[in-house]
């Protein structure tokens, strides 16, 4: 056996086991990749080494877009900016049958672009949306299943850390500003499918709507709602057309959500401590996984792990469509046991080289990887989104499984479609020219 | 005496956390206006790229005291109360062996070996082991909550293996 399928077996040996034994995937992924190394490694150079890449892996001011974001998206969460885009959507598309159904997609879609975290977008919307849908009978499992399924869209519409962190690994193919061009599309195309199968859904159950609001309630729930929208459009408008570069723009959300909840007077500067303390926690579990995922990602370099897998994809999948679909289904698993930030990281450097090779757009995979990965968020046994979006509605996980697969299928449908068409995802990149 | 410490550690971290978090946004904001004022800042980014390590590095030490990194625990739920006791424990010191190799003895070759080499940073002419060294001594921070940790598991172990939800 060569050094490099030694490495590789010990390698995911030992990160299996340790992920199951639930030792943080941090560490797993630090304590696998140092071991690993030993294999081709006296100790001390080994540890020097895997301390070296660590450190020089987040040594990046185009990283630095990802504290900042996270910093922005909780300045504007403790300013009460979930319950402005909620009232928002409900004056927009309450009124029509299964009303609140709707509110829950748009709401997660505009709060998932300005707070860049599914999560918080779960907890937020559904926590707001889930007593009233209670109330008025809508059954909790399903509605529970559409906020778990609708705040993941937040991830792939822009500004979106997740594809900050794709750009970082796909070393230098992918664009940041790229990235979030192509987004926009996939993450409405997801969004406007969600709201698809909820109306059918809907109409089929004859779901209750909400009174329709008089012309000057929407006037003001917009009012309201659009200083939040328009710090998207500022900032990812600023990156995209060149204005300043994504790490400028987060710096000029923070500020924006700043100045925004001080003036509506939702924070007050007391409150700062904590919120960078709440940012902080956030900063360690994604940049303590950068850090060892970078590691382990020079180590696969190092070993020339890429290439022998990739060799072996090429020559076992003769067509792309194939090919596609494998790169796929080995996510799709992947995303089921593992969170976003590694996979991506771990991933890319095998696959991006494979699907470069076959033609297909560095961008365009990028897309595809994240929203295949959204899925995995939704399913368990390890789904994030699953979780909190149970436990905000208080329903439990087994319940929401069965009203969930049909969402899923739309995802994965959305998928196929991203997949295959690579027009959806470039052809706002391409008409920017980026 | 062990508590008290750990709880000045903590507070100690959150507020350099604080501090550096308040100068990232400064100094790239102040990097933003000073290019339309067309004032030359060379020094912000390198600054905001070291700051950025400091912050990782100092948030992750800072996250073991609550045990916030990211975990897998759907195995973890299936052992029975004793193989949890046992789990919680081998995680611990699972951590304590990658922060005391890498971390510290990894952190420390690496200080010393940028430093004898007399490395600057281009703009700034700071020693790049200056930056690394926040590395070491976050180890060893997180060694000492780790310790914490499996002390208070110890002691609970009785009340832990005998009841059914106690989490350890």
């Amino acid at each position: 056996m060569s050094v490099a399928t030694i490495a590789v077996i010990t390698l995911f040996v030992i990160l299996l086991v340790l992920l199951l034994l639930k030792v943080p995937v941090s560490y797993s992924v630090g304590i696998a990749t140092t071991i690993t190394l030993l294999i081709s490694l006296p100790w001390l150079p080994a540890v020097t080494t895997i301390m070296q890449q660590m450190t020089t892996g987040i040594d990046s001011f185009a990283l630095l877009a990802i504290p900042f974001f996270i910093l922005a998206g909780d300045i504007m969460n403790s300013g009460g900016i979930a319950n402005r885009l909620v009232n928002f959507s409900k004056s927009l598309v309450g009124s029509f049958p299964g009303g609140l159904l709707y509110v829950n997609i748009i709401s997660a879609m505009l709060f998932g672009a300005v707070s860049g975290s599914a999560a918080a977008s779960a907890s937020a919307i559904g926590g707001i949306l889930s007593k009233r849908m209670e109330k008025e009978n809508y059954p909790k499992p399903f509605s529970a299943s559409l906020n778990i399924t609708s705040s993941t869209v937040g991830l792939i519409i822009p500004p979106s850390n997740i594809l900050i962190v794709f750009a970082l690994a796909s070393a230098g193919t992918a664009s940041v500003e790229a990235l979030f061009l192509a987004g926009y599309l996939p993450g409405i195309l997801l969004g406007v499918a969600f709201i698809i199968w909820a109306a059918i859904v809907a109409v089929k159950r004859i779901f209750p709507k909400e009174d329709s609001v008089p012309l000057k309630q929407l006037w003001e729930d917009f009012r309201k709602a659009i200083l939040s929208i328009l710090m998207i459009i500022v900032v990812v408008g600023g990156i995209v057309f060149g204005v300043f570069t994504a790490t400028e723009g987060a710096v000029i959300a923070v500020v924006y959500a700043l100045i925004l909840s001080l003036v509506y007077r939702e924070i007050k500067v007391k409150d700062l401590g904590a919120i960078i303390v709440k940012s902080s926690k956030t900063v360690a579990v994604v940049m303590f996984l950068i850090s060892t995922s970078m590691a382990l990602s020079w180590l696969f370099a190092y070993n020339e792990i890429p290439q022998m897998i990739s060799s072996f994809m090429l020559s076992s999948f003769e067509s792309p469509i194939f090919m596609l679909l494998a790169i796929n289904i080995t996510l799709l698993i992947v995303g089921t046991f593992m969170d976003m930030t590694p996979a991506v990281l771990i991933f890319t450097p095998i696959f991006l080289p494979i699907v470069t090779e076959i033609g297909m757009n560095p961008v365009h995979f990028g897309i595809v990887m994240v929203l295949n990965l959204c899925i995995g968020l939704c399913t368990p046994p390890v789904g994030t989104l699953l979780f909190i979006g149970s436990g905000v509605s208080g329903v439990e996980v087994s319940k929401v499984i069965k009203p969930l697969l049909p969402f899923l299928a739309v995802m994965v449908f959305v998928l196929l479609l991203v997949t295959f068409i690579p027009q959806i995802s470039l052809f706002l990149p391409r008409l920017f020219g980026k | 005496m062990m508590k008290r410490i750990y709880k000045s550690i903590k507070r100690v971290l959150e507020w350099m956390l604080v501090v550096i978090f308040t100068m990232l946004v400064i100094d790239v904001v102040w990097q933003v206006m000073a290019r339309y004022a067309k004032i030359s800042s060379g020094f912000t980014e390198e600054l905001s790229r070291f700051l950025l390590i400091w912050l990782a590095v100092l948030a992750t030490a800072y996250s073991r005291s609550y045990k916030g990194q990211m975990a897998i625990d759907f195995f973890y739920e299936k052992f029975s109360q004793k193989g949890k006791y046992i789990l919680s424990l081998f995680i611990e010191f699972s951590i304590m062996a990658f922060a005391l190799s890498v971390m510290v003895i990894g952190g420390i070759n690496l200080v010393y070996i940028t430093l004898k080499l007399g490395q600057l940073s281009p703009s700034l002419g700071l020693p790049v082991g200056f930056v690394y060294s926040i590395v070491p001594v976050c180890g060893i921070i997180i060694l000492f909550f780790s310790s914490y940790h499996v002390i208070n598991y110890i002691r609970k172990q009785k009340e832990v293996i005998s009841s059914k939800t106690v989490r350890p």
